[in-house]
C-alpha cells in the first residue's frame, strides 16, 4: 500500500504498527487510515491479504485498543472496524509513560504498567500474576514475590485513574455475532475483588499461564487521556521551572494537584483556588523545599506576575484566587515553540520580525522594517523568505479611488497563528516519519552484520560467565574486525541519536496539538 | 486597467524601486524547477537534550522494542510457501485461536472462525451435492475395503454416500484434518479414483456395475 496517499500523521502512525506489530497489521492498519468505517470482507481485497491474515491482524489490534469495532447498520452481523487515530500515535509515548510512573511512584507499578503495555486488555489478576513472574525473572531467584504489594500497586494506580476499565460486556453479547460493550460510568476504576491466594500458589509453582480466575471478565487497559494530562502537566512544570526556577516548579507541581483535584478534566479553565488553600498545602506537603516553605508568597507572586499567564489572579477573596486557563498558557507556549523554530531555521532578524508581526496584528513592509530596526534589504529578503514558508501571512486591502489610476492596495502582513501552528506540526510529523524511516532502513540494511554482532556479544558473556580465559575470549572477539565492530557502534548512536529525535519531536508535537485543540475548544 | 496593451512595461503597477532593488540591479533569475529534494541546510539545528530523563526514556524504548517484536502480537509475514507440501503441516498447523492470546469473547464472531474448520464443511457440503468428479470419503473408503474382503462388488457411490452421511457428521468433528487431506489429495488427479479395478470384480455379478460412474 503506498504511504504517499497518507497525510503525514497516517503515515507515522502507519509506521508505528509496521513497526511495532509487523507488516499484516501494518497493511492493514494502512487500509483503515485511509478508508475509515470498513467491514471485514473488503480488507483482503483491497490489501491483498489472505482472510486469515486479516483476522489476525484486526484481532491483534483490538486486542491493543488501536482498533474499534460498531455492528453495521445494515446488517447487525456484521461489524465495521476503523482506528482509533490518537492511541495508534501514543503507541510513540509509551517509554514516556513507564518513565512517569517510575518516577511519580516505583517500579512495581512500572512493571505492572509495562505488563498491561503489553497485553493491551487485560484483567487485573492476570497483570498482577504476570508482573510478579516478571519481577521473579529479574532478580532471577526462586524466592517468590508478594502479589499482595503488587495488588497494592495496581490499586493505586486504578485510583488515580492511569488504568481504566474497558467497556464491559452487555448480557445478550453472546448470543450476538457482534458483541455490544457498555460503559459502566461510576466503575470505571474501582477494581473488583482480587483473589490473591491462588496467584500466590501459581506463583511458587513457576507457572506461565494464569487459568481461570474470578475476575477474568473485568478488564483493564492503559487511560491514554490521563497520560495526555499529565504529559501536559509536565510541559507546564518544566516551563514554570525554566522560567524561574526549580522551586518555583515545585509550587507549580503542587497547584496543578489542587488543581486537577477541584475542577473538571475537560474544561479548558480550571476552577478557582484561593491562596489560603494553596498555604495550607505547601505547608502540609512532606516534600516541599524549605526554601519554598520560607519563600513560597513570593513565588507565587512571580508566578501570577509572569506573561507567560502560568497562573492567572482572578480576584482578591480569600488571599487571591488563582486559576489556569489552559489556551492561553498554550498559546504562549506555542508562541515560545514557533519562535524558536524560526529563529533556527532563519536567524535572529527574521525572529524579529517574526515577533513582532506576531505581537501587532497587522503591519505593512516600510513599518516592519522600520520598528524592528533592520536595514531594509534584509528585511524584505527575510519578510519574503518567512512568507514563503507560510510563517507570515497576507492580507490585501485593495484602496480603488479613480478608473485611471492603477489601483493601490495596501500589503499587510500578519500572523495567523494556528495555521502556522499547523505548519510546524505537519512539519513535525514528517520529521518523525522521516526518523522511523531511516532508522528502519538503517536497521535492515545492516542486520546480518548487527545480527552477528549480538551473537558474539551473548557468546562473550556466556564463555566469560564460563570462566573461560581472557586471551581465549580475546581471540574469539577477534572474528569480527575492528571495522566491523566500529561500523557496529556508529550503528547504535545513529539509532540512539534518531530515537531520542523522535522522542523529542514528540514533545513538539504535543505543545503544538494541545495548543490547537483548546484554542479550538473556546 | 489604463495602460493594457500599450507599451509594455511602461506602466505596471508596482515599480522596481518598491520591491527593494535599486536602478540597474540586477533584477534575480526566476526558477524554472522545482524546488530540490534535499535542500542544504544553511544553519546547523541545535543537539538533542541528553539528560537522565532521556537516556531512561532510551534505554526502556530498546527494551520495549525487543519485547514487542518477540511477543506474539507480532505478525511476520507469515506464511512462507514451501515448495514440497508437507503432510505434516495439515497436521501439526494449529488454529490459530490458540497462538495469539487475544481476548476473544469481546470481538465479534466472524473474527473468530479459524480456517481449517471452514473449508471442510464447505468441501464436505460440495461433495454432498453430487458433483459429477467422484470424491471419496475416508469412511467410504474404510466401508468399501471392508466390503471388499466380504463382498467384491463395489456400491454405488450415491447409495453409500446416503447412508455414511450421519457417520459422517459424527467423524468430520474428530477427523477433519485428515478428511481434508483426503479430499485433496483425490482431488489433485484427473481421474476417478474408483476408477481402478483390481480385477476382483471380474467375472462376477454383471448387472452390478458401477452405477453412474464416469467413464473416461
Amino acid at each position: 500500500m503506498p504511504p504517499f496517499t497518507l497525510g503525514h500523521f497516517s503515515q507515522v502512525c502507519c509506521q508505528l504498527l509496521n513497526h511495532y506489530f509487523g507488516e499484516i497489521v501494518g497493511q492493514v492498519g494502512a487500509y483503515l487510515l485511509r478508508r475509515g468505517h470498513r467491514p471485514l470482507f473488503d480488507i483482503p481485497c483491497a490489501t491483498g491479504l489472505s482472510i486469515a491474515e486479516v483476522k489476525k491482524a484486526l484481532a491483534v489490534m483490538i486486542q491493543h485498543n488501536l482498533v474499534k469495532f460498531e455492528a453495521s447498520e445494515r446488517n447487525n452481523n456484521i461489524a465495521e472496524y476503523s482506528i482509533i487515530h490518537h492511541n495508534v500515535y501514543c503507541l510513540l509515548r509509551y517509554p514516556k509513560y513507564l518513565y512517569m510512573i517510575k518516577r511519580i511512584y516505583g517500579t512495581s507499578e512500572e512493571i505492572l504498567l509495562e505488563i498491561l503495555l503489553n497485553l493491551g486488555q487485560a484483567s487485573a489478576s492476570n497483570v498482577i500474576f504476570q508482573s510478579a513472574n516478571r519481577l521473579k525473572e529479574a532478580n532471577d531467584d526462586s524466592e517468590f514475590s508478594d502479589p499482595s504489594a503488587l495488588h497494592k500497586s495496581f490499586l493505586k494506580l486504578a485510583q488515580d485513574n492511569f488504568i481504566i476499565r474497558c467497556p464491559k460486556l452487555a448480557d445478550n453479547a453472546n448470543i450476538q455475532k457482534v458483541p455490544t460493550l457498555e460503559v459502566e460510568e461510576k466503575e470505571k476504576f474501582t477494581v473488583p475483588h482480587l483473589e490473591i491466594g491462588p496467584i500466590a500458589k501459581l506463583l511458587k509453582e513457576n507457572a506461565t499461564q494464569l487459568g481461570e480466575h474470578g475476575d477474568s471478565e473485568v478488564i483493564w487497559r492503559v487511560n491514554h487521556e490521563r497520560f495526555d494530562v499529565e504529559l501536559r502537566n509536565v510541559i507546564l512544570v518544566n516551563a514554570a521551572a525554566r522560567r524561574v526556577d526549580a522551586t518555583a516548579g515545585e509550587l507549580y507541581h503542587l497547584i496543578l494537584k489542587l488543581w486537577r483535584e477541584c475542577s473538571n478534566p475537560d474544561s479548558p479553565t480550571t476552577n478557582a483556588l484561593s491562596f489560603n488553600v494553596i498555604k495550607d498545602a505547601v505547608r502540609k506537603n512532606e516534600g516541599s523545599s524549605p526554601v519554598l516553605l520560607e519563600h513560597f508568597e513570593q513565588y507565587l507572586r512571580v508566578l501570577y506576575e509572569d506573561t507567560s499567564s502560568l497562573i492567572i489572579k482572578v480576584g482578591d477573596a480569600g488571599g487571591g484566587q488563582f486559576v489556569l486557563n489552559y489556551s492561553t498558557v498554550f498559546e504562549n507556549l506555542a508562541c515560545a515553540t514557533l519562535d524558536s523554530i524560526v529563529l533556527e531555521r532563519f536567524g535572529s532578524k527574521a525572529l524579529r520580525l517574526f515577533r513582532l508581526t506576531r505581537i501587532q496584528k497587522f503591519m505593512e513592509q516600510d513599518q516592519m522594517q522600520n520598528i524592528a530596526m533592520i536595514p531594509a534589504k534584509e528585511a524584505k529578503m527575510f519578510t519574503y523568505k518567512l512568507l514563503e514558508h507560510n510563517f507570515l501571512q497576507i492580507k490585501e486591502l485593495k484602496k480603488g479611488t479613480s478608473n485611471f489610476a492603477p489601483v493601490k492596495s495596501f500589503i499587510l502582513f500578519h500572523v495567523d497563528l494556528p495555521q502556522v501552528a499547523r505548519t510546524a506540526l505537519e512539519a513535525s510529523y514528517k520529521g518523525l516519519f522521516n526518523a522511523m524511516v531511516r532508522q528502519m532502513h538503517d536497521l535492515t540494511d545492516n542486520k546480518r552484520l548487527l545480527d552477528k554482532h549480538a551473537r558474539l556479544e551473548t557468546l562473550l558473556e556466556t564463555l566469560r560467565g564460563e570462566g573461560l580465559p581472557e586471551d581465549e575470549l580475546a581471540y574469539l572477539s577477534d572474528s569480527m574486525t575492528a571495522a566491523e565492530k566500529s561500523l557496529v557502534s556508529r550503528i547504535h548512536s545513529m539509532n540512539d541519536h534518531l530515537t531520542l529525535g523522535q522522542t523529542q519531536a514528540d514533545d513538539t508535537i504535543l505543545i503544538l496539538e494541545s495548543y490547537l485543540k483548546f484554542s479550538s475548544m473556546t | 486597467m489604463a495602460g493594457r496593451g500599450r507599451g509594455r512595461g511602461q506602466n505596471v503597477s508596482f515599480n522596481i524601486e518598491q520591491l527593494g532593488f535599486g536602478r540597474g540591479e540586477a533584477v534575480p533569475v526566476s526558477v524554472t524547477q522545482p524546488p530540490p529534494l534535499f535542500p542544504t541546510l544553511e544553519n546547523r539545528p541545535l543537539p538533542l537534550i541528553k539528560d537522565v530523563e532521556y537516556e531512561y526514556i532510551l534505554v526502556t524504548q530498546k527494551d520495549l522494542n525487543t519485547r514487542m517484536r518477540n511477543s506474539s502480537f507480532h505478525l511476520n509475514t507469515a506464511i512462507e510457501i514451501k515448495e514440497i507440501q508437507q503432510y505434516s503441516d495439515k497436521i501439526h498447523s494449529p488454529s490459530y485461536e490458540k497462538e495469539l492470546p487475544v481476548l476473544w469473547n469481546r470481538m465479534p464472531t466472524e473474527l473468530k472462525k479459524s480456517m481449517t474448520k471452514k473449508l471442510t464443511i464447505t468441501k464436505l457440503k460440495t461433495v454432498k451435492s453430487g458433483k459429477k468428479k467422484k470424491t471419496e470419503d475416508p469412511d467410504k473408503i474404510f466401508a468399501k475395503l471392508e466390503k471388499k474382503e466380504i463382498v467384491e462388488s463395489e456400491d454405488g457411490k450415491e447409495d453409500e454416500d446416503e447412508k455414511e452421511k450421519s457417520d459422517d457428521e459424527k467423524v468430520e468433528v474428530e477427523d477433519d484434518v485428515e478428511e481434508e487431506i483426503d479430499e485433496e489429495m483425490d482431488e489433485g488427479t484427473d481421474y476417478a479414483s474408483n476408477y481402478f479395478d483390481n480385477g476382483e470384480g471380474y467375472l462376477d455379478e454383471d448387472d452390478n456395475l458401477d452405477e453412474g460412474e464416469a467413464q473416461f
